[in-house]
C-alpha cells in the first residue's frame, strides 16, 4: 500500500510539479453510496472495456464508460458531474447487457445524471440536458407529449435558440418542421389526460432543475 | 381475446399511421383492444435521466390503471414497453411509495413478441390474403424492446427473431443482418444532429449493403429517425415500414396508397413493383 500516494505535496513532488490527482479524500465514501443507491456491485468492474466498446457514442465522450466506473471506484464525483458522459448516453444499454461481471454501467451512469440534475453543476451537454427537461415540462402539462408543442419550447428555450443561430441550423430545423406537417405527423392538438394534477404533484415533488 | 391497449404518446402524432394499421390489423385478427382509460406518458428517456422516481410513478399510474381492467397489457413503443417492465419490476421491490393502488402482476407484452408466439402466427397465417412475394426486407428492432434483457425479458437479445418471424409469415423474405439491436441514436438527433444522423446512417448503409428492399421496424421513433434521414432524394433509398403496415397490407384485397402517406421515403413506387399495390 506504500505506493498510493494520498499527499498532495508528495505527489507533486514524486511527479516532479505535474499536478497529480489523488484517490477520493473521503475513501470509498462515493463507491459505497453509488453502490448503496444503485445497488450495483461496482467493485466487480477489472476494467476490460467491454462496455466502452459496446457504446455507441463512446467516441464523443470525454469520459469513457469503463473509466466512468473507475472513477467512481475513485471517488472522483465532481469530474463525472462535469463530463459530457453522462449526457451523451443513450441509455441503449449495450454495456449493460455485455458486461461480463454483470455491472450495470446504464444503471451507474444514468444515476449520475441524475446527481447532475440535482446539483447546482451546468452541464456539459447544456442542449441534451435541456432536452430532457423540456420533455417533462411539456409532459405535466398536458399528462401526454405532444411532439409539436415538444419541438416549439425546445427550440424556443433562450440557450437552445442561440446556439442554434450560431450554428446557422435554424433554417434547416424550420424546413423539417415544415415538412413533418406536410405530412401530417405533426399534430397540432392532441387528446389531454385528464389525471394533470397528480402527475403535476409528481413532478413538482421529483423535478430535477438545470442550472 | 381482449387486452389493454397502451398506445403511447407517438402514436397519437408522429406515428399516427402506426396506430391505424395497429387498429386494422388487430381487427382481423379478432382480438379486441381495449385502450387504457385516460393513460398519461410514461416519461420516455427524459424521466429517468432526470429523476428516478418520476420513472416509476409515471407508468405506474397507467399500471393502475390496467389492473383495474384485469387485462395483460401489449404495447406498440419499445420504450413505452421498457417503462412499464421496469417500473413493474421497482413496484414489486417495494422501493418508493405509489400513489396508486397498484401490485405490478399485470403482463406486460411488447406487441411483436405477442404476435410472434406459435398460436398467433399461425393466425396471421391463415388471414393473408395476399402473400408479400419477393418483397426482400431485414429487420431493425433498436434498443428499449430487447435490452436490457433482464428487465425485457428476451432471451435471444444478440438476434432477437420476433418481427423476423412476423414478416416471414407475411411472405416477405427476411435478410440475416448483424445490425438488429444497434442504436439508432434515439432523441439525441434533435439536440446534437450530427451524432444521431452518424448512427442513424450506419444501420440504413448496412441495411442496404444487407440487400434490403425495405427496413421493417416496431419503435416509433427508430422509424422516424431512419426514415427521416433519406430525404435526399438523389441517393437509393429504403422505405422504413412499422411491421403492422406490411401485415395489413398482406391482410387486405387492395392495400391503398394513402396508407403510406406520412412517410418520407415514399414505399409506393416499391409495392407497385412488387404487385403489392395498384
Amino acid at each position: 500500500m506504500q505506493n498510493i500516494i494520498s499527499d498532495l505535496d508528495q505527489a507533486r513532488k514524486h511527479d516532479s510539479g505535474k499536478e497529480r490527482k489523488l484517490i477520493g479524500d473521503r475513501g470509498d465514501y462515493f463507491l459505497n453510496r453509488m453502490e448503496g443507491e444503485t445497488g450495483v456491485n461496482i467493485s466487480a468492474c477489472y476494467q476490460c472495456e467491454r462496455c466502452t466498446n459496446a457504446c455507441p457514442v463512446s467516441h464523443f465522450m470525454d469520459i469513457k464508460p469503463h473509466q466512468a466506473i473507475r472513477y467512481v471506484q475513485l471517488g472522483w464525483r465532481e469530474d463525472l458531474i462535469k463530463s459530457s458522459t453522462i449526457w451523451m448516453c443513450l441509455s441503449c444499454e449495450m454495456c449493460t447487457t455485455y458486461c461480463p461481471n454483470e455491472v450495470d454501467v446504464a444503471e451507474i451512469i444514468n444515476h449520475l445524471r441524475n446527481m447532475a440534475a440535482h446539483s447546482s453543476i451546468t452541464p456539459k451537454e447544456k442542449s441534451l440536458a435541456v432536452f430532457h427537461q423540456t420533455f417533462l415540462e411539456v409532459l405535466q402539462k398536458s399528462g401526454r407529449v405532444n411532439e409539436f408543442r415538444l419541438m416549439n419550447t425546445y427550440y424556443l428555450k433562450p440557450d437552445i435558440l442561440h446556439e442554434r443561430i450560431k450554428n446557422k441550423t435554424l433554417k434547416e430545423d424550420l424546413l423539417l418542421g415544415i415538412n413533418l406537417l406536410r405530412k401530417g405527423r405533426l399534430k397540432l392538438f392532441t387528446p389531454k389526460s385528464k389525471a394533470i394534477k397528480e402527475i403535476k404533484r409528481v413532478y413538482s415533488q421529483t423535478r430535477g432543475e438545470i442550472v | 381475446m381482449r387486452l389493454s391497449f397502451y398506445p403511447g404518446c407517438s402514436l397519437e402524432g408522429m406515428a399516427s399511421d402506426y396506430a391505424r394499421s395497429i387498429d386494422a390489423v388487430f381487427r382481423n385478427l379478432g382480438i379486441d383492444l381495449v385502450e387504457i382509460e385516460d393513460w398519461s406518458c410514461c416519461g420516455a428517456t427524459a424521466a429517468h435521466s432526470l429523476s428516478q422516481t418520476m420513472s416509476v410513478l409515471f407508468p405506474a399510474r397507467n399500471l393502475a390503471a390496467a389492473e383495474k381492467l384485469g387485462l395483460d397489457i401489449v404495447s406498440p413503443c419499445a420504450m413505452c414497453f421498457n417503462r412499464l417492465r421496469f417500473s413493474q419490476n421497482m413496484i414489486k421491490k417495494k422501493v418508493f411509495d405509489i400513489p396508486w393502488p397498484v401490485t405490478g402482476n399485470v403482463r406486460v407484452h411488447d406487441m411483436t413478441r405477442f404476435l410472434a408466439e406459435p398460436p398467433m402466427i399461425k393466425s396471421i397465417k391463415e388471414r393473408i390474403l395476399r402473400p408479400l412475394n419477393g418483397l426482400r426486407v431485414v429487420c431493425y428492432y433498436g434498443c428499449q424492446m430487447v435490452r436490457p434483457p433482464k428487465i425485457t425479458g428476451y432471451t435471444d437479445y444478440e438476434n432477437p427473431q420476433t418481427i423476423d418471424r412476423i414478416a416471414a409469415a407475411a411472405g416477405a423474405q427476411v435478410i440475416d443482418w448483424s445490425y438488429k439491436a444497434t442504436c439508432c441514436g434515439a432523441s439525441i438527433g434533435i439536440a446534437q444532429r450530427e451524432i444521431g444522423e452518424s448512427l442513424t446512417r450506419r444501420i440504413l448503409q448496412k441495411a442496404q449493403q444487407a440487400g434490403a428492399e425495405a427496413i421493417v421496424v416496431s419503435c416509433p421513433l427508430c422509424q422516424s429517425n431512419l426514415d427521416m434521414i433519406q430525404k435526399d432524394r438523389s441517393k437509393r433509398h429504403t422505405p422504413v415500414f412499422y411491421f403492422t403496415e406490411l401485415l395489413r397490407l398482406s391482410f387486405e384485397e387492395h392495400g391503398d396508397p394513402k396508407w403510406f402517406k406520412m412517410h418520407f421515403t415514399d414505399p409506393v413506387p416499391l409495392l407497385r413493383a412488387k404487385g403489392l399495390l395498384s
